[in-house]
């Protein structure tokens, strides 16, 4: 590859939407005031160029060999031993893949925004923050895909939680939003705190930060110190993994992912579905050497993965909250890529999260585009029958709906299907809860989509119900396309497999195979031990459920909505239990808020009573002396010549006192 | 040797002594619209200094003439008076009455030439010659950036200790020549201060009281302890800009000189002829950190508590010097590159916090208190970002570059891996943990309280310029570092070689560290 235009390329796509990101915060509030998307938007929009132009790099690289390439734009900072930290960028297919989403999707969303961000076309308060905001995410995800060492990808990562934090917390005049910022900045930092000792491991075990020699480390299994034992590289890996949980709130952190639905649904739509949640995923792609190296971390991986997915669908089948039901599917989902990564089936981990970009985007796009409708109102119960209001959002959510249910030849069937069949092959156990999953997805997802659109048509009072106007309408546009075809790029045409035409891993996966060898290598071959009736057995299976969910939802909330009240009568615990949430939250206030708040009260006490004094103490020996001394040198010029000359004579003393002795 | 020589090598010096006197003379003029326009006529001359220094021919063409030396220590300095300098003359733009502009900014040169003059010369008479050109004007300063009476009090007090001081430096000297019988730094064919060091029997009671004598003036100029009591009281005195001046161009000419005097003896070490020294700028270090640290934490007037910060700042530069150039390869051994660096840096940050307060003023009184900057995000929020950042950066937090300062400054005595250096590091540090308390004070108030009294804006364009170029070095010297290090660490490079001594510590810390090879510098790699 012509490392040289990758660093151009590379150039382009951080600095653009930073240069935009800084355009809108400057011009902003004096200037631009409501055309403070402009900018951002052409900053985004360079950087989409950009990332297609580095995917022709790689796809031309690749043919002839070399599929990655390393620049580095400059030196940082020097460690010991002439070792430096140094600002570089790693392209490889990942990158590419991940860069082509996060600024596709980043794009069509600031392109969404322009239009939700007004009400009766006047620009909402902090318009030109919000897209200020917007562009700083754009850079900051993009560094931390881009990054080509430990450090880099670290402060990627805390810049995306700060802007998660930021953009969560937009309308902080609004308590439940403020709050919920603090929740998601907390959880994360737990997740942060592992990931960043994580890391402070990984120089410890191989001397440096470098992807490249890291993981080239990793995979001869030797350290700085001799071999690279077990324990070591499964602390790495599980502490990473920690990192990951938190940033992709899997279970037991993703307490504050539905939370973080209080932000305005275009952040929702991009940084709490489709692209920085799913840095986990990319991060535990990237590491494949370090995980590959240690099957108990896979397995952890796996099951964290697999009872995700179903915790969060099992909570999803009874919300009434739009944007929380989808945050949940967004949780059930990442549970599928980590349950995909944990089965060594990495490729369609990334292709999952390829595919699950455009349709939850879609998804949280029309969500919006119905709570810009309703006056701002999200909640089922509280409308119904909307398809003749808002014709077009019905008709995207729809293919939205179609495609995270996994209905059969849309984007969400392949890579889901992928994942089910891998986990199947590991493990009859994890590919039963794929399984589940698939069909509790299909009717939560349908639930909600019959209850906002089916029946007589209902609407909150005093709301004037209106369809979006173009330039929310084309984002939603674009991305159906998306979530109609875009699984394509990652099947086969060919005989036998679905329909006698269709077998998955297509061109997606040969591209992006070179970065997956650590995952090949160690784990299984998910054809080879399939037969091939099971092999696309489980592909009419998985189509069958999905059918079937829909047709569940179809009788209890269309055809007979009595069915369902009968449903909650008679599982009233269950219900209970689900709505609130397994009591999680309940649960960490108890155990852990609380006690942690006592503990916090006790240690202010000792602060203010204890250690005030103390510094009191302290800070009175220079008073004091202070005092003696004022009566000498207050203001006056001979004190404080004397006291230079006083000094003078000390050090003298001093050194000639060493010399004689 | 003759005069064409001396001028073309000294010509940015000469341009700015000459734009001095050509100040003040333009700055009588009867014309009070000449009169009124003297920053701008002092800011051409700057401009033609730097156009000259960039014609100069390089260091290593220069040979050492009588009295100066070119280096690439010189060089570096220069630039840092140049660069600097230009931004305080940009701070400074409306400090004086318009009558006095012409004295005022007449000064100013001088003492940017005073600076230079430090790092270029090679005897001990054109050194105190130049030290005392830095601090003569900075005297008249202070008178003249006020008309408070309280101007006028710390211009008298700057001046008598600074007299003071100037005698203590001129008595060591003098000692240094009686034991040495030369005035000469190093080099040349005659006898020479450092040729005298290098020698085994040298470090007698008269060579030692000349060189505690020539530190203590030297500590005097870079407020360091004991030496320190009057900065709080001269800082407070003076105009807020010019205190950035003074924070910034005295240090600068007082480590420099620092600098020249330490590679002249040979970095005293621990143990050896050299140690009681070694063992004196151990308990300065220390002592500077801790009394500054200790002493702003007590204020309420945010000007004093720069002050003191400014004391502390010193302290730990000081551990810089003591770690000496020669600690192996890249920047992170290099104390001095360290120290050259952080004053740069220091120099830069201190003017963005004095440039804010001298950007508000509170009833017509420029604003000096915690309480005036409480709630200043809400009026400037520009100037309250760029308070917080400089604030940061005097902490030594990141994304900042006095957190990259830092790190160099004390990772050089960490890797130097003699215990007594690293203590001193580790006093550094808790140092710097006590600073974090006063400079958050400083953050929070422009962020977290509510305003108290009335701010009102008084700075000019210039001003604001200031501000904005400051904040954003500091993040653009976080993000990058590497060029401004490069810089420092070639300018260490005649440093490293003068000495004999410094030589023999060079084997000893082959014992426990790595050896050095000063040409295999990872940083030109890149």
């Amino acid at each position: 590859m012509d490392s040289s235009a990758v660093q151009t390329w590379a150039l382009l796509i951080l600095l653009a939407p930073l240069a935009g990101a800084i355009a809108a915060g400057v011009l902003g509030p004096g200037v631009l005031k409501g055309r403070s998307h402009w900018p951002v938007i052409l900053g985004v929009g360079a950087a989409v160029l950009g990332a297609f132009k580095l995917f022709g790099l790689v796809r031309h690289g690749a043919h002839e060999g070399a599929h990655s390439v390393t620049v580095v734009l400059y030196q940082w900072f020097a460690a010991y031993e002439g070792k430096w930290f140094n600002v570089e960028v790693l392209v490889d297919p990942l990158t590419v893949i991940m860069l082509l989403v996060v600024t596709g999707v980043s794009l069509l969303v600031i392109i969404y925004s322009r239009d939700y961000m007004r009400e009766d076309g006047q620009a909402v308060k902090g318009y030109e923050r919000f897209f200020a905001y917007l562009g700083l995410f754009v850079f900051s995800m993009v560094a931390l895909v881009l990054g080509g060492n430990f450090l880099l990808l670290y402060l990627g990562w805390e810049a995306v939680g700060l802007c998660s934090f930021l953009l969560i917390g937009f309308y902080y005049d609004k308590p439940a939003a403020a709050a919920a910022a603090k929740k998601a900045f907390l959880v994360n930092r737990i997740g942060d705190f592992g990931f960043g000792l994580g890391i402070l491991l990984i120089y410890l075990t191989f001397g440096s930060l470098d992807f490249a020699t890291v993981f080239d480390m990793a995979e001869r299994g030797v350290a700085v110190s001799g071999d690279l034992s077990y324990g070591r590289v499964t602390a790495i890996a599980l502490l990473l993994l920690c990192g990951a949980v938190g940033k992709s709130a899997q279970l037991p952190l993703h307490v504050w992912l539905p939370d973080a639905m209080e932000g305005p649904s275009p952040v929702s739509a991009l940084i709490h579905a489709a692209t920085m949640v799913t840095a986990g995923v990319y991060m535990i792609v990237r590491c494949g050497s370090i995980f590959a190296a240690s099957p108990l971390a896979m397995t952890i991986v796996a099951l964290i993965g697999g009872l995700t997915a179903l915790f969060a669908a099992s909570i999803a089948l009874v919300q009434y909250d739009m944007k929380r039901i989808l945050a949940y599917s967004t949780i059930s989902q990442l549970g599928y890529m980590f349950l995909g990564l944990g089965v060594s089936a990495a490729g369609s981990a990334v292709f999952h999260l390829y595919t699950h970009a455009f349709f939850k985007a879609l998804l949280f796009l029309a969500a919006g585009s119905v709570m810009h409708a309703m006056g701002g109102i999200i909640d089922i119960r509280k409308f119904g029958g909307l398809r003749r209001v808002l014709p077009w959002t019905y008709r995207t959510m729809f293919l939205g709906c179609l495609a995270l249910a996994g209905f059969p030849l849309l984007s969400g069937f392949w890579s889901k299907d992928e994942i089910i069949h891998a986990a199947f092959t590991q493990d009859k156990f994890l590919g039963g809860l794929a399984l589940l999953t698939a069909v509790m997805t299909a009717f939560y997802t349908f639930r909600m989509f019959f209850r906002a659109f089916f029946g007589t048509t209902r609407v909150p009072e005093g709301v004037h119900a209106h369809e979006s106007g173009l330039w929310m309408l084309v984002p939603l546009f674009v991305l159906s396309i998306g979530a109609v075809f875009a699984g394509f790029v990652g099947v086969e045409v060919g005989h036998g497999g679905m329909l006698g035409l269709f077998r998955p891993h297509g061109a997606f996966h040969h591209f992006l195979e070179p970065v997956l060898t650590p995952f090949t290598h160690g784990g299984h071959e998910a054809h080879a031990t399939l037969g091939h009736f099971q092999e696309f057995g489980l592909m009419y299976a998985s189509a069958a459920l999905s059918v079937f969910g829909i047709a569940v939802a179809y009788t209890l909330y269309v055809d007979s909505p009595m069915l369902a009240m009968i449903m909650r009568r008679v599982f009233p615990a269950t219900h209970e239990l689900l709505l609130n949430k397994y009591h999680v939250d309940e649960g960490y206030d108890r155990f852990i808020v609380r006690p942690l708040r006592s503990l916090g009260r006790f240690c202010a006490a000792i602060d203010e009573h204890l250690i005030d004094g103390l510094v009191w103490l302290v800070t009175a020996v220079p008073r004091l002396i202070g005092m003696l001394l004022r009566s000498i040198q207050q203001g006056s010029l001979q004190g404080y010549a004397a006291s230079m000359m006083v000094g003078l004579a000390v050090l003298l003393a001093f050194v000639l006192w060493g010399v004689i002795s | 040797m003759n005069t064409s020589t001396y001028l073309s090598l000294l010509s940015p010096e000469c341009c700015l002594l000459a734009g001095a006197c050509l100040v003040w003379l333009v700055g009588v003029s009867r014309s009070a619209g000449i009169r009124a326009s003297m920053a701008g006529l002092t800011l051409a001359v700057v401009a033609v200094a730097m156009f000259l220094a960039w014609r100069c021919p390089s260091p290593e063409a220069a040979a050492v003439m009588p009295g100066i030396r070119m280096t690439s220590l010189s060089e570096f300095v220069r630039w840092a008076t140049l660069i600097v300098g230009a931004l305080l003359l940009l701070a400074n733009w409306r400090v004086p009455a318009d009558r006095e502009q012409g004295e005022y900014f007449g000064m100013m040169l001088c003492s940017m030439a005073g600076v230079s003059l430090t790092a270029c010369s090679n005897d001990l008479i054109v050194l105190f010659f130049a030290l005392e050109l830095v601090s003569v004007p900075t005297y008249v300063m202070v008178a003249l950036s006020r008309t408070h009476v309280r101007a006028s009090e710390s211009a008298v007090k700057y001046f008598f200790l600074g007299a003071l001081a100037a005698a203590i430096m001129a008595y060591g000297f003098s000692f240094l020549y009686g034991v040495s019988g030369s005035t000469v730094l190093e080099g040349g064919a005659g006898q020479s201060l450092a040729k005298y060091f290098a020698g085994d029997a040298s470090w007698g009671p008269f060579a030692l009281i000349g060189l505690v004598l020539a530190f203590s003036g030297l500590a005097f100029k870079v407020a360091a302890a004991p030496f320190h009591a009057y900065a709080a009281d001269v800082y407070e005195g003076a105009a807020s800009p010019l205190t950035a001046f003074l924070g910034f161009i005295p240090k600068l000419a007082g480590f420099t000189a620092l600098i020249k005097l330490m590679a002249v003896c040979g970095w005293p070490a621990a143990d050896g002829v050299s140690a009681p020294l070694m063992w004196m700028l151990w308990v300065v270090a220390a002592l500077t950190m801790t009394v500054g640290n200790v002493l702003a934490l007590l204020q309420h007037n945010v000007k004093r508590m720069l002050a003191y910060s400014s004391i502390a700042h010193s302290g730990y530069m000081l551990v810089g010097i003591l770690v000496g150039p020669m600690w192996g390869t890249g920047p992170m051994r290099d104390g001095v590159a360290a120290v050259l660096f952080y004053i740069v840096v220091y120099g830069v940050m201190n003017l963005g916090a004095f440039a804010v307060l001298s950007n508000l003023s509170i009833k017509g009184e420029p604003a000096e208190t915690l309480d005036d900057l409480a709630g200043l995000s809400r009026r400037a929020p520009l100037s309250a970002f760029a308070m917080a950042v400089c604030a940061f950066s005097l902490m030594g937090f990141p994304p900042t570059a006095g957190f990259i300062g830092k790190v160099y400054l004390f990772s050089g005595a960490f890797a130097a891996g003699e215990t007594s250096l690293i203590v001193l590091a580790v006093i550094g540090v808790l140092n710097s943990a006590i600073g974090a308390a006063y400079y958050l004070k400083i953050a929070s108030a422009c962020y977290v309280r509510e305003p108290v009294a009335e701010q009102s804006r008084t700075g000019g364009l210039t001003q604001s310029f200031v501000l904005a170029v400051c904040s954003l070095a500091m993040f653009c010297l976080f993000l990058r570092p590497n060029d401004l290090v490069r810089q420092a660490r070639s300018a260490t490079e005649s440093v490293r070689t003068a000495g004999q001594a410094s030589i023999a510590r060079v084997d000893r810390g082959a014992v426990g560290i790595q050896p050095i090879a000063p040409s295999d510098d990872q940083e030109h790699a890149g």
